[in-house]
């Protein structure tokens, strides 16, 4: 049945953003208090009309009349709404995506009462005349992955109830649920891959230049960058440090764990720990290397390719 | 539970409720009032001091115990006011548990239901106000709970003019689509159902029995009791006796209706060359007679006319009620009296007024004939110290004997009683009619104003070569009451306000009212067609009329909508932007249209790309534009102006 529905819907005209909401969108029909009303409506007009009491018929006409305006007023108040995009920032599986919809009107009066629905989350805003605004819904994940959502609701109950208008539309695109952290992941795989890191000096300090800083007392005087303070005039000594693995290689295949689920879980643990303790790091999924690198890009690339994994 | 309604939406609900129970309020024993007013003083001071519900036992308790007081005040008797009190009471309390936006809407919805039901009393012209103002509150606080409901409610403290204003723009609005139905919506020849019992009111009007001050009590009254037009010229003011209840039955206090009083006549009034036709508004009264003028010919279809010619409706008159008559006043009814009648129009209990009795077989003697008799009690009525007054004592239980010979003074119906006592006493068949008399000629709008005050009683006796033939002995008294008016026979003001322009006031507004009811009360079935006769529609049945309706309910939300959902043109902020507007319009219409993404200048080199000739203007101004609204160049706007606007691409 939903499913019909679905398709009723996406032949009837477009249903993901950007769109602009028409009549091909936009459905309305009576709420549970509209019903009650027009129970009430219809009782007035019986009465009124077998006591043939012409003023009762009037307030019953008046009824109708508000009723007659509200559908209108309903829909006006959807029409030519823009949905510009959608989506979300990718989120660990078990955390709350925020669902982000941007909605604009061109219209030169107010929106009041809109709602956007997604299942239990729903956000309700005002959007002024010739107004953009950013709703967000929270939305719920569990599993790794991209997470197509359901349709979308935006509706409305202005001006005083009685109707409801509501368009359904779709996401652009799926989002993105990265694999849950892993809470207590075993210490990282030091030197598992390659043994030629292994002979390093047990100097904290490191012996690789990192950066220039200002010089602090202490420092000895063979650190002092000469040239480099000059240029600057301001004393600046080189800062060195030491990684303390050149080649962290982490593999899925060798990941502890008792199935893939938690391989990759702990995987993602160490990966986000690589990237906490600034280190260099190559993902190996199979016959895939990615790496090595330390950046945020590289992190959401690893963290993507272990989500689709 | 959830969060408690902001204070706003509560208060204008509470507010449209008390405005829609105004009426019913007034009209209910003032203790059960003031326990519906309590209850929504405290939800108004729950709402504010944010106090949570009552408990439910509690709630339940009090809600019987009212239920009982309704029962109790009523003494069960089942009507329409009974109904209403029961509704206004229930809502009342609601007041207890009125905490979800569900309660909220459904008190604010009912007080529609509320408004509605008050007509069923009465469909004064004033009472449009309340109707127009007990919508618009019940509107407001529509708007406020769904704004509530929404989620978008304003914090507290904002003010309430959006809300006010938006519930007005709602009202008016639904005015065509109101109109359109009110006009066209067809209306039922017959009711579905019965019509309901009298109202426990205590509405003043003519009562069916007639004892001291009964009709004297209505003399304070100005309401209307019905509105007379005359397809001739009125009678004149002697003429116009309006029949109501005819009393046979005298107990010693009190007159009352025969059993066979609702029997229907069996004589056939013809039409004579006196006859008059007429038509009567009548205002509501709760009960079944309706006035008509001496004798009745034919009324409305579902009026009945009794053996002593009074005009029965079916049902109890509820609503404004117009009927058409045609009335025979030289008609002789019952040129021959049957014996059992006369055994009706001549009992008397025995022991009361002996000096009555006395006095009657005096004058038997001293007048063989039934017409000198007549007239010998009139002649004595006019020349002795008889007085037309308010302020008549109460009688004992010889009662005529103490008007006639101690107190000698009283209002129309101790003189009917009176004199039909010694009628009866000295053998002439006699009976009491209670009615109206008279009326206010209203000139200019042509028809005859009969108040609750004209309410009057006079006798028919039986003549041997006459039948019944009315006396009024009133009028032997004070004949002024008769000619001028029952306000003629009291010398200055009956009370604080009785002033003349005062009266005129009331004269003026109840030709409003007058043309109120015409138009707008009693535009029932018949109305309907004669409207669609008028403007040149040809005979329709219900059905086509339905389908009338829709059309042209049609024809009113086409351009209704059409208004609603048009997207007005975005118009530009100042005159610099029209200016902009009308030059990008001009372009388009050579097919140059400005990308919403391009900037004026982008948009400028394209037109310089494809049309060299008008380009270099387009730059030019495009570049003055720009400097005008990024620049500080605001001096230069009246000459970008009047450029942009001289500006006419040529045809390619």
């Amino acid at each position: 049945m939903k499913s019909w529905l679905d398709g009723w819907v996406a032949r009837r005209g477009p249903t993901r953003p950007p769109l602009s909401l028409g009549y091909r969108q936009i459905f309305i029909l009576p709420t549970r208090f509209g019903w009650l009303l027009g129970l009430l409506m219809f009782a007035m007009l019986m009465g009124s009309l077998n006591f043939n009491n012409n003023l009762g018929l009037l307030t019953t006409f008046i009824v109708a009349g508000l009723g007659a305006n509200s559908m209108l007023l309903a829909y006006r108040n959807l029409e030519g709404l823009r949905i510009l995009k959608t989506g979300a920032a990718p989120v660990f599986a078990g955390q709350p995506a925020q669902f982000l919809i941007t909605i604009a009107s061109d219209a030169g009066r107010d929106r009041p009462g809109l709602e956007l629905r997604h299942g239990a989350a729903s956000q309700v805003f005002n959007l002024p005349a010739r107004g953009i605004t950013e709703a967000t819904l929270p939305v719920s994940t569990r599993h790794r992955g991209w997470l197509e959502l359901d349709r979308l609701v935006l509706q409305t109950g202005h001006p005083i109830g009685l109707f409801e208008a509501w368009s359904w539309f779709w996401p652009e695109r799926a989002i993105l649920v990265w694999p849950r952290p892993a809470a207590h992941p075993p210490p990282l795989p030091e030197g598992q891959a390659d043994r030629e890191g292994s002979e390093q000096r047990r100097n904290p300090e490191g012996d690789e230049f990192y950066s220039l800083r200002a010089w602090r007392e202490g420092d000895p005087l063979h650190r002092v960058a000469w040239k480099a303070s000059q240029r600057h005039n301001t004393l600046l000594a080189r800062d060195l440090r030491q990684p303390r693995s050149r080649d962290l290689v982490l593999d899925l295949a060798q990941a502890p764990g008792r199935d893939l689920e938690e391989r990759i879980s702990i995987l993602t643990a160490w990966l986000l720990q690589a990237s906490r303790q600034d280190r260099s790091w190559t993902l190996k999924l199979g016959g895939e290397r990615i790496g090595p690198d330390r950046t945020q890009a590289h992190l959401h690339a690893c963290l993507k390719a272990l989500a689709e994994q | 539970m959830k969060q408690l309604p902001p204070f706003s939406a509560v208060a204008w609900t509470i507010a449209a409720f008390v405005l829609a129970a105004l009426p019913h309020l007034a009209a209910m024993p003032p203790w059960l009032a003031a326990g519906i007013l309590g209850a929504c003083a405290w939800r108004l001071a729950a709402a504010r001091y944010r106090w949570r519900p009552p408990p439910a036992f509690l709630r339940i308790v009090l809600t019987g115990l009212a239920l009982l007081f309704v029962l109790v005040a009523f003494g069960g008797l089942w009507g329409r006011r009974t109904a209403t009190v029961l509704l206004c009471v229930m809502l009342g309390a609601k007041m207890m548990e009125m905490f979800t936006v569900r309660d909220l809407r459904l008190v604010a919805s009912v007080c529609f239901f509320l408004i509605a039901t008050q007509f069923l009393f009465s469909e004064r012209l004033m009472y449009l106000v309340y109707l127009v103002s007990g919508s618009l509150v019940a509107t407001i606080a529509l708007t406020r709970i769904q704004s509530v409901h929404a989620g978008t409610a304003k914090v507290e403290g904002g003010s309430e003019l959006p809300a006010v204003r938006q519930a007005a723009v709602l009202l008016l609005l639904a005015a065509p689509v109101a109109l359109t139905l009110f006009v066209l919506f067809p209306r039922l020849a017959q009711p579905l159902w019965g019509l309901p019992d009298q109202v426990m009111d205590g509405r003043t009007g003519l009562s069916d029995d007639m004892s001291p001050g009964s009709i004297s009590n209505l003399f304070l009254d100005d309401s209307p009791a019905f509105r007379v037009e005359f397809d001739g010229p009125p009678p004149s003011p002697g003429e116009r006796y309006w029949r109501g209840p005819v009393l046979w039955n005298f107990d010693g206090t009190t007159w009352t209706r025969p059993f066979f009083g609702d029997a229907p006549s069996r004589q056939f009034v013809p039409e004579g060359p006196g006859t008059v036709s007429y038509q009567v508004q009548l205002e509501p009264h709760e009960r079944r007679w309706l006035f008509v003028l001496d004798y009745p010919v034919r009324g409305p279809d579902q009026a009945l006319i009794t053996v002593d010619h009074q005009m029965l409706n079916r049902h109890p008159v509820t609503t404004l009620t117009r009927y058409d008559v045609v009335s025979n006043p030289e008609f002789t009814d019952m040129p021959e009296l049957s014996s059992g009648a006369r055994a009706v129009a001549l009992r008397l209990p025995e022991d009361r007024n002996p000096r009555t009795l006395a006095l009657a077989a005096e004058l038997r003697q001293q007048h063989p004939d039934d017409r000198d008799l007549i007239n010998a009690v009139l002649g004595w009525f006019r020349e002795e110290e008889f007085h037309y007054t308010l302020s008549a004592a109460p009688l004992g239980r010889h009662g005529a004997d103490e008007f006639l010979f101690d107190l000698r003074s009283g209002y129309c119906e101790y003189y009917a009683s009176a004199f039909a006592i010694l009628m009866r006493a000295a053998g002439i068949p006699t009976r009491v009619v209670t009615g109206y008399q008279g009326g206010f000629w209203q000139a200019a709008s042509e028809y005859l104003l009969v108040r609750q005050s004209d309410a009057h009683a006079w006798t028919e006796v039986w003549l041997e070569d006459g039948g019944w033939t009315r006396v009024d002995p009133t009028g032997a008294v004070s004949p002024a009451r008769i000619e001028q008016g029952s306000r003629s026979v009291i010398d200055g003001p009956r009370h604080l306000f009785d002033l003349n322009w005062v009266q005129n006031m009331r004269n003026q507004y109840d030709r409003i009212q007058h043309l109120w009811n015409r138009w707008v009360l009693g535009f029932d079935h018949e109305r309907q067609r004669d409207f669609l006769r008028g403007l040149g529609l040809p005979e329709l049945t219900t059905e086509r009329i339905a389908l009338l309706m829709l059309l042209v309910l049609g024809l009113v939300m086409g351009p209704l909508s059409y208004a609603l959902l048009r997207q007005p043109r975005a118009r530009a902020a100042d005159e610099v932007d029209r200016a902009w507007q009308l030059m990008l319009r001009r372009l388009k219409r050579r097919g140059l249209t400005k990308q919403a993404s391009e900037t004026p200048l982008e948009f400028a080199m394209r037109v310089l790309q494809t049309r060299p000739q008008e380009g270099e203007r387009v730059v030019e101004l495009a570049l003055m534009y720009c400097r005008i609204h990024y620049g500080d160049n605001k001096a230069g706007s009246r000459p970008f102006i009047d450029q942009a606007r001289a500006f006419r691409p040529a045809r390619t």
